[in-house]
C-alpha cells in the first residue's frame, strides 16, 4: 500500500552557460541549499537518487558517482535516473517510489547537467541517435523540434506570433528570479526577427544550454508532519512514453501528442483532479522551446486541445492570469541543463509555499502540475503537487 | 499485511558464442518475450517498464531509452535507469510494484559486448571515462596506451586484500578452479586445475587471464508483480524479500581498498528487509560478484559468509562448494561464464530464482529455499546489489 509523500524542502542555485564548479560541486551546493532550507542535516538523509540526462555531456560516464559523498550519500541508497529531458519528472517520481513503497523515509533527489564541458552540445546530443538508421539522416535537436512544431501549428493552426508570446512572457518572468540564466525584456517583434534555427523554431523560441543542478528533498507522511505544519504533497504522478522509433510511433501526427495526455491523465486520476482548467492553481510547463509549452498545457488540459494559441492570446497563462504559467521563466528564462529541468518541480513548490520571491503569483496556490519532457522525444513525466 | 513482491518470469538469452547477427534490440526481445512466456502474459499486461544501461559501453547516449520497444514499455509507464548495474532495476522495479501492487513491472538488461573491440581496450578507456577528471583520472596516466589498466587497477585491490587477510595466490586461484568446474555441470573435462590457473598468462600480479572474468553478449529480463497477482498467474513466483545497494566513494583514492564496504552496507539493508540474522547460515545459495577471483572472497567476507580469518579455510573445506553448507556460483559466476557488464547482475537474481524454483538444469542446489544475488559494479567506482529471493 503506498504511503504519502510530501516535499519538505528545495535545494537551488543559479544556472549559467558555464559553471566553474564541477559536477561535485554543483550537486555539493543545492544539497546543502535544501538541508539548510529543510533543517535537516546530512545524516536524516537515508538514500539518494540522481538524475542527469547524458553523461557524454560531462566527458565522466556514470557522473553520479563522482559525487556519492557530495550529495551526502556515502554508503547508503543511491541510484541514477535518466530518461533525457524528462530527467526533470521522472527522477523524483523514483524518489517518490523510494518513500510510497515503505523503503525509505527522508530521501534526497539531486537532478544535475553540465553542458559545457565539450566543444558543442548539440553535437554531443546528436549521440543519441540510432547509429544504423537514423544519425545518417542528420538530425538534431532544433530540426527535429522543427518538425514536431511545424506538424502542430499545421494541426491547430496556432501561429508564431503567438509562440513568440510564450517567449516574451517566460523571459519577461525570469527577470524577477535570481537563479535565472537568461531573463530578458522581449517584445514580439525581437522574437520574431530572430533567426530561424529550422521553421518555424527561431532562436527566441529556444531555450538555452546551461550548466546547473537542483534538490528536492522528500519524506513520508509521519516525517513530513514532524517537520512542518505544512507539507506539500506528491498527489498524483503520471509518465508516458511513445515507440523510441520514430517510424514506428503509435500516433504519426507530431501535432497531438498521444504519450503526453497519458501521463497527464495517470497523474490526474491518481490526484482526484477531473477538471484541471478550474482545479489546477498554478503550472511550471517544459519549455525547451515555446511550442513545447502550447503543447503541454493542452496535454495536461490546463486548456482545451488547440486552445493553446487563444490561452496565450488572452493572457491566462501570464503571472498575474487566472492560470499563470512558468512564473519563474521555465527553462527559456532560467535556463535548460537537460537533466536539472526539476526545476519547474521546485518553483512550483516555492510558489505553494509563497516563497518564489519576485516571481511569486498574486493569487493563492494550492495545487499545482509540472511536467518534463524527452527520452526520445517521446517521454513524458507529470507531477501534481499540493497542500490537502 | 504488506503485500510481497515476486518474480513471475524469467528470460535470460545468454549466446554461446558473440552475438554477431542479432542486436540488442534482439536479443533483449528474446529475454523478454521468454519472460512474458513463462509468466502467461502479454503486452498489454504489462504496466511499467524499466531498464539499466552504460551510455559509454553501448556508445550512443540515453542508450536505454533504445530497449523500451523490446521490452513492452511504449505507452506504459517507465523509468529508465541509467548507468547503473542491471542488478538495480530489480531494485527499482521493487519498489514500483510495493508503490502500486496493481503493476507487472519488466526490469530487463542486455549488453553486447561482441559489438566493441575484442580486445577490451574500449573498457579500460570506460574505466579513466568513470574517474573523476581532476584528482584521480591522471592516475590513468601511468599505464602507457591504457594497455591492462584494469588489471592495475584489480591487483591494487587484490594486494590490500591479501595483505589485511593473509590470503594466497593459490587461495585465489582456488576460486577459479571451482567456478570454472561449476560452469560445466555433468561435464568429463573438469576445467583447469591450480596448477593451470597460476600458469594462465600474468596481467598484473596477482591478477591472471584466468582469474578475471572474459566480457561476453547477454540479455536478461525479469516479470515483477505483488504476492496477490503472483498467484493468479501460470508460473511459480519466487519471493523477493530483501533489497539494498549502495555506493562508497567514487574517488579513488579516498577508499579503503581491501573491504568491499559498499557490499556491506547493501547486503545489511537486504537482510534487515528480508528477517535474516545469520547470513552464513541462513542462505542456501548464493550468485556473487567473482569479476575478480578476489573479489568472490571479498564478497563473501562483506555478506557474512564466514568470518575474515575463516576464508582459506571454508574455500578448502569445500563450504562454498555446489555440494557444500552454502554454494557460491554454483553457475559457474562471472568467471565461468563470462560477465555480460551491466546485465550479469540481474543474471545472477534469475540464476538463483531458477534454483528457488527447482529448475537450475545440472547445477541444482537440493531443497534450496533461501538465495543470495550480489552484483558489484566493476572498477573504477564501488557500487554493490544484494537481494534476497526465497522460494514460494
Amino acid at each position: 500500500m503506498a504511503r504519502r509523500v510530501a516535499i519538505v524542502g528545495v535545494g537551488m542555485q543559479k544556472y549559467e552557460f558555464h559553471k566553474t564548479q564541477t559536477v561535485e560541486e554543483m550537486i555539493f551546493e543545492v544539497a546543502l541549499d535544501a538541508l539548510e532550507r529543510s533543517k535537516l542535516s546530512r545524516d536524516d538523509i537515508e538514500a539518494v537518487v540522481f538524475g542527469s540526462a547524458v553523461d557524454a555531456m560531462c566527458g565522466i560516464h556514470n557522473s553520479d558517482k563522482v559525487a556519492i559523498a557530495a550529495s551526502g550519500g556515502l554508503l547508503k541508497p543511491t541510484m541514477r535516473n535518466s530518461t533525457s529531458g524528462s530527467t526533470a519528472i521522472s527522477t523524483p517520481i523514483l524518489g517518490y517510489d523510494h518513500v510510497a513503497s515503505g523503503l525509505h523515509d527522508i530521501v534526497m533527489v539531486i537532478c544535475y547537467e553540465k553542458m559545457s564541458e565539450n566543444e558543442a552540445a548539440q553535437k554531443v546530443f546528436s549521440t543519441v541517435y540510432d547509429e544504423v538508421f537514423v544519425r545518417p539522416i542528420g538530425l538534431n535537436v532544433p530540426i527535429q523540434c522543427s518538425l514536431e512544431a511545424r506538424a502542430y501549428l499545421h494541426r491547430y493552426g496556432i501561429t508564431e506570433r503567438q509562440m513568440a508570446k510564450v517567449s516574451v512572457k517566460n523571459r519577461g518572468n525570469a527577470l524577477g528570479n535570481p537563479y535565472a540564466q537568461l531573463p530578458m525584456k522581449l517584445t514580439i517583434e525581437d522574437v520574431l526577427a530572430s533567426p530561424y534555427l529550422s521553421w518555424p523554431v527561431k532562436l527566441l523560441d529556444t531555450s538555452p544550454v546551461t550548466d546547473g543542478a537542483r534538490a528536492v528533498i522528500l519524506a513520508s507522511e509521519d516525517v513530513a508532519r514532524e517537520i512542518t505544519d505544512d507539507p506539500v504533497w506528491i498527489k498524483g504522478v503520471g509518465r508516458g512514453a511513445d515507440s523510441v522509433w520514430f517510424m514506428g510511433r503509435k500516433n504519426y501526427d507530431l501535432g497531438r501528442l498521444d504519450y503526453a495526455y497519458l501521463a497527464g491523465k495517470q497523474a490526474y486520476d491518481m490526484a482526484g483532479i477531473k477538471n484541471p482548467m478550474t482545479e489546477i492553481d498554478y503550472a511550471e510547463v517544459y519549455d525547451p522551446f515555446t511550442y513545447k509549452e502550447m503543447q503541454h498545457c493542452e496535454a495536461m488540459g490546463l486548456c482545451p486541445e488547440g486552445g493553446a494559441g487563444r490561452m496565450i492570446d488572452e493572457g491566462v497563462s501570464l503571472k498575474d492570469g487566472p492560470l499563470p504559467v512558468n512564473a519563474s521563466g521555465g527553462l527559456m528564462g532560467e535556463g535548460n541543463p537537460i537533466g536539472a529541468g526539476m526545476s519547474r518541480l521546485c518553483w512550483c513548490y516555492l510558489q505553494i509555499k509563497g516563497e518564489a520571491g519576485d516571481c511569486q503569483v498574486p493569487k493563492e496556490v494550492n495545487t499545482a502540475v509540472t511536467n518534463g519532457w524527452g527520452g526520445m522525444y517521446q517521454y513524458n513525466a507529470v507531477m501534481v503537487i499540493g497542500r490537502d | 499485511m504488506k503485500d510481497r513482491v515476486c518474480i513471475v518470469g524469467i528470460g535470460v538469452v545468454e549466446p554461446p558464442e558473440p552475438a554477431v547477427d542479432l542486436s540488442h534490440k534482439e536479443l533483449l526481445f528474446q529475454a523478454t518475450r521468454q519472460a512474458m512466456d513463462e509468466a502467461g502474459i502479454e503486452r498489454r499486461d504489462i504496466g511499467g517498464a524499466i531498464t539499466t544501461s552504460y551510455d559509454f559501453l553501448e556508445g550512443r547516449s540515453l542508450s536505454n531509452q533504445y530497449t523500451l520497444d523490446s521490452i513492452g514499455g511504449v505507452m506504459k509507464p517507465c523509468d529508465l535507469r541509467l548507468g547503473d548495474d542491471g542488478i538495480y532495476s530489480l531494485f527499482a522495479g521493487f519498489m514500483e510494484v510495493l508503490a502500486d501492487p496493481s503493476l507487472i513491472v519488466v526490469v530487463a538488461s542486455v549488453q553486447k559486448a561482441s559489438e566493441r573491440d575484442a580486445q577490451g581496450l574500449g573498457f579500460q578507456k570506460l574505466i579513466t571515462d568513470a574517474m573523476e577528471p581532476a584528482f584521480s583520472r591522471p592516475l590513468c596516466q601511468s599505464v602507457p596506451g591504457l594497455i591492462g589498466l584494469e588489471a592495475v587497477l584489480a591487483s591494487m585491490e587484490a594486494r590490500a586484500f591479501m595483505d589485511r587477510t593473509g590470503l594466497t595466490e593459490e587461495d585465489l586461484a582456488a576460486v577459479a578452479v571451482k567456478n570454472l568446474k561449476n560452469a560445466r555441470p555433468g561435464s568429463k573435462k573438469k576445467g583447469p586445475d591450480l596448477k593451470e590457473i597460476l600458469g594462465s598468462e600474468l596481467l598484473s600480479w596477482p591478477i591472471r587471464r584466468a582469474t578475471k572474468a572474459r566480457e561476453t553478449d547477454a540479455a536478461c529480463a525479469l516479470i515483477l508483480t505483488s504476492e496477490r497477482r503472483a498467484a493468479r498467474l501460470s508460473q511459480e513466483p519466487v519471493f523477493v524479500d530483501g533489497v539494498g545497494w549502495s555506493s562508497d566513494h567514487g574517488h579513488f583514492f579516498l577508499r579503503e581498498h581491501s573491504r568491499a564496504a559498499e557490499t556491506v552496507m547493501a547486503a545489511r539493508q537486504a537482510y534487515r528487509l528480508a528477517g535474516l540474522r545469520r547470513p552464513d547460515q541462513e542462505i542456501d545459495l548464493a550468485e556473487i560478484s567473482d569479476w575478480y577471483a578476489h573479489r568472490e572472497l571479498m564478497h563473501c567476507e562483506a555478506l557474512g559468509f564466514c568470518e575474515t580469518q575463516d576464508l582459506a579455510r571454508c574455500l578448502a573445506e569445500g563450504v562454498f562448494d555446489q555440494d557444500g553448507p552454502l554454494p557460491v556460483n554454483v553457475s559457474g559466476g562471472l568467471l565461468g561464464l563470462g560477465n555480460a557488464i551491466g546485465t550479469s547482475g540481474l543474471i545472477r537474481v534469475a540464476q538463483v530464482a531458477r534454483q528457488l524454483q527447482g529448475r537450475a538444469n545440472g547445477s541444482q542446489v537440493p531443497g534450496a529455499k533461501v538465495g543470495l544475488a550480489h552484483s558489484w559494479s566493476g572498477p573504477p567506482v564501488a557500487t554493490a546489489g544484494v537481494a534476497v529471493l526465497s522460494r514460494w
